[in-house]
């Protein structure tokens, strides 16, 4: 699904390199959480994937496409492919629930029929099936979040990444988006998440790649958070 | 295709109502550019008109001196009418010419009668095809053999011809003048709205800054992403072209006719298939602006 060989990235000259020589693979259907501190690189990996930057040196491949080569139109077909959750769910509090996971599919182009069976099917499986008339300022932190997360789901995309989407909740409304996720990933999505949960982390058991200054420092399946901090 | 192209439409409106003012601003400018293109336009046809109808009245007249040999004369004639560039030539006697002096001073016929002899030469008269051909014939006649016989004064040759020339290079000169002026406002005045469109535009990005990075984040395609933009600018535009084309219609039908009845002797009007090319070219200029203001903007503002 993922593959990165021998990847660094250097935002500016001279400055320390945010991601430094990493060899990552991760398969269709995996769980992996990515961890580490603040400026540990977790970030530029996610946007490395998504192709919002290129890597300095090194090849990445997702879904099959080698992104050094794609085009810059062919991006857009990329991203169809990847659902995407962040920390600030990015609702539009202008749109209900149901208009914000519609437009998803609505700019992409897919027709009315398609849009009227995937959105509440998509929202039965966050459990907001009677949030759909709902604005993001009418719900709390976890159904913003399940918004988002049916976002990112709706249009079925074979890999899901989160970027740390329960750092703004509390760690009751966090174990159910983790259920959530683990949901997703059941269905046969891959899902990756950066975060640096710890009490996450180590519940789940799955896979995780640690990162330090830019480097994998540990990659382990069913593993745990284990920074000694 | 059908959906988006109600998708398109929709967005646009809601940006309009969103930032009306800069959306406002920039129809008014377009506006005042395509009036100022369209009236430009529409005073160079009637100018032309105008020209036209004096150079029809353009001749050469060629003076002749008294007790020129009339062989010399006739032989000066048909050399010109053997040319194709001339309609025809018709001698004036100097009798003739005291008659036609007569009727234009008759207010003060006393004039006319004081003279014991008369002083005026006898004359040709060139009509030409085209007017443009004018200085090329004056040359020509110049250049003939016999004209020096028969001229009134033939050690100055430019003396013994009289031609409208003048008047025709004057207009000539004088709409030129008006073209370039004009040609200079309008570009001022399309830069302006250039300008108005790219910062409505601008605002209407801004505005949408995060419905726009949602979109890049689900995938929607460049050219849907772009494509509301470029309409809103192509909009503004054409409701900016429409109201030219509705305050021209208006003078057209109101004010003309009125410096039409004062001006009776000017050819002053444009014919229905210019109206149709004007409002034509100002609408498709309006959306070339359009397209040219808000594709400048989404280079600039817009990166996907």
């Amino acid at each position: 699904m993922i593959s990165m060989r021998d990847v660094s990235k250097q935002y500016v000259p001279d400055k320390p390199a945010a991601l430094i020589d990493v060899n990552v693979d991760i398969e269709q259907g995996e769980f992996v959480f990515l961890v580490g501190h603040s400026g540990s690189g977790k970030s530029t990996f996610i946007r490395l994937m998504l192709r919002e930057i290129l890597p300095t040196t090194g090849t990445i491949a997702v879904a099959g496409q080698d992104l050094g080569k794609m085009r810059n139109w062919k991006v857009p077909f990329l991203r169809r492919n990847i659902g995407c959750v962040f920390q600030d769910f990015k609702l539009l509090p202008n749109k209900t629930t149901y208009e914000n996971v519609a437009f998803a599919l609505e700019v992409i182009g897919r027709s009315k029929h398609v849009i009227r069976t995937q959105v509440p099917e998509v929202l039965r499986l966050v459990g907001l099936e009677d949030k759909m008339e709902s604005y993001p300022d009418e719900l709390s932190g976890g159904e913003q979040q399940r918004v988002s997360i049916a976002r990112a789901f709706v249009n079925r995309p074979p890999l899901l990444l989160a970027d740390e989407p329960t750092g703004n909740l509390d760690p009751a409304t966090s174990l159910g988006i983790m259920s959530i996720l683990s949901r997703i990933n059941k269905t046969g999505t891959t899902v990756l998440i950066a975060t640096h949960d710890r009490e996450m982390v180590d519940s789940m058991r799955k896979r995780v790649i640690a990162l330090e200054g830019g480097r994998i420092i540990r990659d382990q399946s069913r593993g745990v958070y284990g920074y000694g901090d | 295709m059908a959906i988006n192209l109600g998708y398109f439409v929709r967005e646009s409106l809601v940006s309009f109502r969103r930032n009306w003012v800069m959306s406002l601003g920039a129809i008014i400018t377009i506006y005042l550019s395509l009036l100022l293109v369209g009236a430009s336009i529409g005073s160079s046809v009637v100018v032309n008109n105008i020209v036209q109808s004096v150079e029809d009245k353009v001749s050469i007249r060629i003076f002749l001196k008294d007790g020129a040999a009339p062989e010399d004369v006739e032989s000066l004639q048909n050399a010109l009418l053997k040319d194709e560039r001339v309609k025809g030539v018709t001698y004036t006697s100097k009798e003739q010419a005291l008659e036609e002096l007569k009727k234009t001073m008759e207010d003060s016929p006393e004039i006319v009668d004081q003279l014991d002899v008369n002083p005026l030469p006898a004359s040709l008269d060139v009509d030409l095809e085209d007017p443009r051909d004018v200085m090329d014939v004056v040359a020509f006649i110049k250049a003939n053999p016999t004209f020096p016989n028969v001229a009134d004064k033939p050690e100055e040759p430019e003396k013994s011809l009289k031609y409208g020339q003048q008047i025709v290079n004057q207009l000539f000169t004088f709409t030129r003048i008006l073209r370039t002026i004009g040609v200079v406002f309008i570009a001022m005045l399309a830069v302006i709205s250039l300008i108005f469109i790219n910062n409505s535009i601008r605002l209407a990005i801004y505005a949408r800054r995060k419905e726009i990075g949602i979109m890049r984040l689900v995938g929607a395609s460049n050219w849907f992403i772009r494509t509301p933009f470029l309409m809103e600018g192509v909009v503004q535009s054409l409701i900016g072209a429409l109201l030219t084309l509705g305050t021209l219609g208006l003078v057209n039908l109101y004010v003309v006719p009125i410096v039409r009845d004062q001006l009776p002797f000017l050819p002053f009007s444009i014919s229905g298939t210019v109206a149709v090319q004007i409002s034509l070219l100002l609408v498709i200029s309006g959306i070339v602006i359009g397209v040219i203001g808000s594709g400048f903007a989404l280079r600039r503002y817009l990166k996907v």
